[in-house]
């Protein structure tokens, strides 16, 4: 058996790194953003200092400029098993803000483990509901998976089951650049789509809405737990996404078949949109090779649009796991000379990526992007730079490939810095 | 039973960010926190990279805690394969294994403390008792562990120095370390002593035994770094704000390293530069505002006494408020900073990102919010903005005057006539009505005026004043009145704070 003590990590280019760092925002985060952006829903969150602390940073930076209570759940309270009441009594302060609708209780990793019952804590608070949200972070795994499993507790509470179904109403799932929503709504309203309604938002009357649509359009692949809350109301759900120009294609057609729209009336339009779609890329083509490696589940419908554009996208990695909703995109991708899509990322497989493909060019998680821009790449956090542009139809591809084409034109200046501090490396080891 | 204690955005962390931020800072560490994967892209990605503008911490590698471990198995073995992928891909490498625990594996009970000591010769397991103690205690406990473990008996051998003096307690996390580490290094070489360590952020764990060397040990802040330097065993001081706190800080430093000359001479030298500015803002027009320019403060006690020493007692500005972080007793909690801040916020409130939000909330625009504590994004890498020593004395107030004048700027009228055109993309036909002062007020109506103006700092006061009337009359003008009513005043105020 000697012969097989031979470390083959080593002597196998594929063989895949060991996964040191993962990469995600902690997961929990997905919830809060969701949760602290509607209007009247004030949180209440049951978990430790350290964690409550990190939570609330990023929350204020990236959710909402909304004030967070917490009960205190140190040692004395977990001995005493004080979760449930001290939950209770922040619960009491929350339902006294002005405005509050809506108290979504986020249970994390702590109060988790020690156990917070849903049937103890209350129901209603005078005006507001209250809503338990599990988010463990050692269960949930990626911060987009946490979205959905925040949309999805809240509205189970919250659709209104008597609402009556317009059959032309169309529900957009996903946070996307607010701008996109409003493009998408009006070109679906000239092929005769009476009404969409985009979630998560900052309405809470969308959310009782929810359950009076024609049909649910996922936007972006991980809302799994919300979509099959869809399918057991009867709603069917459109696959795929109005990206890039053979997506919006399929993804306009699509939704003309499921809510029964005028089939000429929709080839209209869907031909306008196309040729505006090709015109955008050969105005503006892709040139280069870009890794796409976010943590945010958008990651392959972004890498299918750069594909589209004309770029090379040998690799592409997230944060969320394979699933039925992104094989569509995966197989695409593969299909057209992407080598490794990886799911449930680590830094050290982007890293490899990195020393295997040599890109012009780099989307992704800071950590990552630093790594890039030490060798002199053009790099963007994924999360920041797209998610601050439109992305959808013909305007957003526009928007999405002015952007790439002028980031990919910087590279001599982020080889110029690069060289910069190089240099000082260089005069320090001789120093 | 007691009310259960509610947390309202919270401003201090756990001991476990304490143990990473204070032994990450060195680069000859390595850390593995025994975490679910959120407790380790906050506190070595998320968080620092808006706290400390690092792009990530890199010898911290999570255990990844997931349902298995909580469920039934614990933490032990995936602690162990973290530290042998570690170990095989050379990561390891010159490098001091410490495994730290977090609330989460505190929670399910794991003590690592005999498996840790096996993986490597050296390594070792620090329980951070993060469910018990904030970042503060940590901080403390951190640095002195750190000096028990690794640097006591190595430095059995190493005699104190004269002359030689420790900075000790910059670490991630620690608003505007940057600066204020800058300005105190200078203050220590400028009354005669030399440098040994700047413990731990300039330092490595090899160097722990070094510390051995000062005569004299400066703490940068009161909330940690003290029962290290009480174990060194040598005199030691805290950083010093404040004119008069520096000054002090200066001569005692002169005292104890027998460069007393000098240190007199340095401080004579810092009133002719440095601190000329303060002393020229003082006899300039800006001075005179001090006693009108009323603030609130919520910071680190260290900065919460230094601003209150300097711009209270010293100045002379009223101090409305001042709350430390973490709270001593009978301070205002962030509960009572937001009802107060609601009610009536000062001209400057000091604080970090919450009081941020209730100034938000509270619609106070006239207001100037002012960094001076985590949490909140914020660079502060650059050596220039310390609010320590006498530096900060400049810093400080200078920024002060800066919003004052900003405020002025603000309140000087500009032609209604070009918001009239962006938004009606044409020019009006005839200006509008400016003359406030032409209807006759009913007493009553006065008399909200005047409350109104009365919750408003001082300074926008007279400007508020005129365009709050111009409002009013303007309504009054629309609705064809001869004489404005308390009605109109009470129409116009609701409107200006929605």
């Amino acid at each position: 058996m000697a012969d097989v003590s031979i470390p083959l990590a080593m002597k196998q280019p594929d063989a895949k790194p060991c996964q040191l760092h993962p990469q995600s925002m902690c997961p929990a985060f997905g919830s809060l953003r969701v949760l602290t952006r509607i209007e009247g829903s004030h949180p209440v969150m049951a978990t430790d200092t350290g964690c409550l602390y990190g939570l609330t940073f990023v929350t204020h930076f990236y959710g909402a400029r909304k004030s967070i209570l917490a009960p205190q759940l140190g040692t004395a309270e977990l001995m005493a098993g004080e979760i449930v009441e001290g939950t209770r009594a922040a619960i009491e302060v929350a339902a006294r803000e002005p405005g509050c609708q809506l108290i979504p209780v986020v249970s994390l990793c702590v109060a988790e483990t020690a156990g917070l019952p849903e049937e103890m804590l209350p129901k209603r608070v005078g005006e507001a509901e209250v809503v338990l949200v599990r988010v463990p972070a050692y269960a949930i795994h990626s911060h987009p998976e946490a979205k959905d499993v925040a949309l999805a507790a809240l509205l189970r509470r919250l659709a209104d089951a008597q609402s009556e179904r317009q059959k032309k109403r169309l529900l957009l799932l996903g946070e996307v650049f607010p701008a996109d929503p409003l493009a998408i709504d009006n070109l679906l309203r000239r092929m005769g789509v009476e009404q969409t309604i985009t979630l998560p938002g900052r309405a809470i009357a969308d959310l009782r809405l929810a359950r009076s649509v024609g049909a649910l359009a996922p936007l972006h692949p991980f809302y799994k737990e919300t979509a099959a809350l869809f399918r057991s109301w009867d709603i069917p759900v459109v696959g795929g996404a109005p990206v890039g120009v053979s997506g919006t294609y399929a993804w306009l057609k699509a939704v003309g078949a499921l809510l029964d729209l005028n089939a000429k009336l929709v080839d209209e339009v869907v031909e306008e949109e196309r040729e505006r779609a090709q015109a955008v890329l050969q105005a503006q083509p892709l040139h280069g090779r870009i890794l796409v490696t976010g943590y945010e589940g958008t990651e392959l419908a972004y890498a299918r649009l750069l594909v589209e554009a004309g770029a090379e996208v040998p690799y592409v990695s997230t944060s969320i796991a394979q699933d039925p909703l992104v094989l569509p995109d995966e197989l695409w991708l593969r299909a057209r000379g992407t080598q490794e899509v990886v799911y449930r990322k680590s830094l050290e497989e982007d890293v490899a990526a990195l020393d295997k493909y040599e890109p012009d060019m780099v989307l992704g998680t800071t950590p990552f992007c630093s790594v890039a821009k030490e060798r002199g790449i053009p790099a963007m956090y994924f999360t920041n730079q797209l998610a601050s542009r439109p992305f959808f139809l013909s305007g957003g591809l526009a928007a999405t490939l002015g952007f790439m084409n002028q980031t990919m034109g910087r590279s001599a200046r982020y080889q110029w810095i690069q060289s910069f501090f190089d240099e000082t490396e260089v005069a320090d080891a001789s120093a | 039973m007691p009310a259960p204690k509610l947390i309202r955005d919270l401003s201090d962390t756990s001991s476990y960010w304490a143990a990473v931020w204070t032994m990450c800072t060195m680069p000859d560490v390595h850390v593995i926190c025994d975490a679910p994967i959120g407790c380790f892209n906050l506190v070595a990605t998320a968080v620092p990279d808006y706290t400390d503008a690092i792009p990530h911490i890199e010898n911290i590698t999570p255990s990844i805690i997931t349902e298995q471990e909580v469920g039934s198995s614990g933490t032990a073995a995936s602690v162990q394969r973290t530290y042998e992928n570690l170990r095989d891909t050379g990561l390891l490498d010159g490098k001091n294994l410490i495994v730290v625990s977090t609330a989460e594996s505190e929670m399910i009970g794991s003590d690592l403390t005999d498996l840790v000591t096996r993986l490597q010769p050296g390594a070792r397991f620090f329980h951070s008792e993060s469910l018990t103690e904030d970042e503060w205690t940590g901080r403390d406990r951190v640095l002195h562990w750190l000096w028990q473990e690794y640097g006591r008996a190595q430095a059995a051998g190493i005699a104190p120095e004269s002359g030689l003096v420790n900075i000790i307690g910059p670490t991630y996390g620690c608003f505007n370390s940057a600066a204020d580490l800058h300005e105190v290094r200078r203050l220590i070489e400028g009354a005669g002593g030399r440098i040994n360590l700047v413990f731990p952020l300039q330092a490595r764990l090899a160097d722990v035994p070094q510390l051995a060397k000062a005569s004299l040990n400066v703490v940068m802040y009161k909330e940690f770094g003290h029962t290290l330097a009480q174990a060194l065993g040598q005199p030691w001081l805290h950083a010093p704000m404040g004119m008069r706190g520096t000054t002090e800080f200066v001569q005692k430093l002169g005292q104890l390293l027998g460069t007393g000359a000098q240190a007199a001479a340095f401080i004579r030298r810092e009133k002719e530069t440095t601190l000329q500015a303060v002393w020229d803002l003082w006899k300039g027009p800006q001075g005179d505002w001090f006693p009108t320019t009323n603030l609130g403060i919520v910071a680190t006690r260290t900065y919460v006494d230094g601003l209150q020493a300097y711009l209270g007692d010293e100045l002379g500005m009223p101090i409305v408020f001042a709350a430390s972080r973490p709270l001593r007793p009978g301070e205002l909690d962030n509960e009572g900073v937001r009802q107060l801040l609601h009610r009536q916020a000062p001209a400057f409130v000091f604080g970090s990102i919450n009081e941020k939000i209730y100034l938000s909330e509270a619609g106070a625009r006239y207001t100037n919010f002012v960094p001076a504590a985590f949490p909140g994004p914020i660079v502060r890498r650059a050596v220039g903005t310390p609010f320590m020593g006498y530096r900060g004395c400049v810093y400080v107030l200078q920024e002060i005057v800066n919003r004052l004048y900003e405020v002025l700027f603000n309140f000087l009228p500009v032609d209604a006539a070009y918001a009239q055109a962006r938004s009606a993309g044409g020019a009006p036909t005839a200006p509008l009505s400016t003359r406030a002062g032409a209807l006759p007020w009913q007493a009553e109506a006065k008399k909200l005026l005047d409350q109104a103006l009365e919750e408003l700092p001082f300074i926008p006061r007279i400007s508020a004043s005129r365009e709050i009337q111009m409002q009013v009359e303007a309504l009054a003008h629309q609705r064809e009145l001869t004489e404005v009513t308390a009605e109109l005043v009470t129409a116009v105020l609701a409107a200006r704070a929605s």
